[in-house]
């Protein structure tokens, strides 16, 4: 069954508006999200990707509009969201393990669930041969993975991604990539994953909307129904890297 | 690391290793035949032999100024802890609320700042009316000269926190009091033991100071004795053993921070 067609509304957007001063951020934007699926955005860089999520997340106050997560006001306190940022969100004084762990504490899990959830996760994710050390002990590509590994760990109605790789290079990007996918597929978490790279959209999505300048609203959504795994030189993945990138080019 | 360390290294040289012990080699020498040779009359300045022949006299002779040594310097570091860690008990917690919580900064600042820039030593006066000039009586003043550099320290720490950090806390839904406590709190812990030593270095300032005031033993106490008894002896070998007992409880403090911190700074 092609991904995007579990049509089960997770999350309903309505109407999101977000205005800074008299600066018109996000206007009016409306979508849903789906059970399961692996939604990517994508948007030129300043257009207002992280204010979106942050928007989403209530870590910033939305002007007007709801969000709704199965049907009810999204709460940080209620619904289980996990965002993943773009810089690292490691404690450098915990270690691996109390790093990837924090989600669930914070979630209130029980010792015995944390515990086997925890020792299932790093494994998963293949931080279970570092789970002791410092993260100044470990790369900038393995910090990214433990915040990865933090968010899926809650299990999620809602994982947020705000651009997680771009930091990283191209070689690392992929792996990290192909791991996300793995991950996804394997927990069925809905993962919401924001970038301003296109290729990776195309690559890790279901679905891809594409967002317009400022004020930015939904340009068009793209349903990316290629087989996983994904080949880049495939004629069809090109043609669709190239449909969204005209879309992008909106200057 | 310790390698490239090792490498990056730079050599001191030998000059530079000889000159500072026969720079104080000289000190000395100069000092004791300033004295000796009566340039400087005794009325005035003891020898450095004289100082230390003093202090082996004082170790069993409680005379002119009532006490033997042990018990003047016992008395300073009693006093000198109480309110240290008095201070610390009451500066870093409220340190650390006020850095974070609204209302703990909203109601406890302002009278921070007004207090924060009377010198404690201007404590001295009503504290005599208040305690006397016995143990209580130092220890708050003390207490109010250990608080203040707690304070601003633990205040800043908590506000030195990465703010993403907070962020991705918030994201999970994490309540004020659980940030406050598992972010907040160990990114302020640096600052936190800056503030040990900062503290510590006020707490004895202030305790010489209270004590050349009012006090009738502890090391001030001997410095105060030795100048109105025109005892220039009894004054040095005062100001020595404050100097020295300071620096010996910095060098402990700074050991037990680095150890405690090692889990930290890595
Ligand atoms: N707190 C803020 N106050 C005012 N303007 C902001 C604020 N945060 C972001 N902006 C503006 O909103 C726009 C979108 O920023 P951002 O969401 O960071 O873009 P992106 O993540 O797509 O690169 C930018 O023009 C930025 O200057
Ligand atoms: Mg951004």
């Amino acid at each position: 069954m092609p991904e995007h067609q579990e049509k089960k509304v997770k999350i309903r957007v309505e109407h999101l508006t977000k205005i800074f001063d008299d600066l018109t951020v996000l206007d009016g934007i409306c979508f849903n999200v789906y059970d399961g699926e692996l939604l990517c955005i994508v948007g030129p860089t300043g257009c207002g990707k992280t204010t979106f999520l942050n928007t989403l997340s209530k870590l910033l106050p939305a002007t007007r509009g709801n969000i709704l997560i199965d049907g009810a006001e999204a709460d940080p306190k209620k619904h289980n969201i996990s965002f993943v940022f773009q810089e690292s969100t490691c404690m450098p004084w915990r270690t691996v393990r109390r790093n990837v762990a924090y989600g669930m504490e914070v979630k209130n899990f029980p010792p015995e669930k944390l515990a086997a959830r925890l020792d299932y996760i790093l494994e998963l994710v293949g931080l279970d041969d570092c789970a002791d050390l410092y993260p100044n002990q470990v790369s900038a590509s393995m910090e990214q993975r433990i915040a990865v590994a933090r968010a899926f760990a809650v299990n999620p109605d809602l994982l947020m991604m705000d651009e997680p790789y771009g930091q990283l290079d191209v070689k690392l990007r992929y792996y990290l990539e192909d791991e996300l996918i793995r991950l996804w597929q394997t927990l069925r978490s809905t993962v919401l994953f924001v970038t301003h790279n296109i290729e990776e959209a195309v690559y890790l999505g279901s679905r891809i909307l594409v967002l317009s300048n400022k004020p930015t609203t939904i340009k068009k959504e793209v349903i990316v129904d290629l087989p996983r795994p994904r080949n880049v030189m495939d004629p069809k993945f090109v043609a669709l890297r190239q449909e969204v990138t005209d879309l992008i080019q909106w200057w | 690391m310790a390698k490239a360390y090792e490498a990056v290294k730079v050599k001191t040289p030998l000059l530079l290793k000889v000159l500072p012990l026969a720079s104080i080699a000289a000190f000395f020498l100069v000092w004791q035949l300033v004295i000796d040779l009566g340039v400087v009359p005794r009325t005035m300045m003891e020898s450095p032999l004289g100082v230390i022949k003093l202090f082996w006299v004082k170790l069993h002779q409680p005379n002119p100024d009532g006490a033997i040594w042990t018990v003047h310097a016992w008395t300073s570091i009693k006093e000198a802890f109480s309110g240290y860690l008095l201070s610390l008990a009451v500066g870093i917690p409220l340190g650390l609320l006020m850095g974070w919580f609204n209302l703990a900064e909203g109601l406890a600042r302002p009278i921070f700042e007004m207090l924060r820039p009377i010198p404690s030593i201007a404590w001295i006066p009503l504290t005599i009316y208040w305690f006397g000039i016995d143990l209580s009586g130092k220890v708050f003043i003390i207490t109010m000269a250990g608080f203040i550099p707690c304070v601003i320290n633990s205040y800043y720490g908590v506000k030195m926190t990465n703010p993403t950090l907070i962020q991705m806390a918030r994201t999970y839904g994490a309540s004020d009091w659980n940030i406050f406590l598992n972010i907040c709190i160990p990114s302020a812990l640096p600052m936190v033991f800056g503030a040990l030593q900062i503290a510590l270095a006020t707490c004895w300032t202030t305790l010489v100071a209270a004590e050349l005031i009012a006090a009738d033993t502890g090391l001030g106490f001997l410095i105060t004795i030795g100048r109105k008894l025109t005892l220039p002896g009894l004054v040095v070998l005062g100001m020595v053993s404050v100097g020295l007992t300071g620096a010996v409880i910095g060098v402990a403090i700074d050991r037990l921070e680095k150890k405690l911190l090692a889990g930290i700074r890595r």
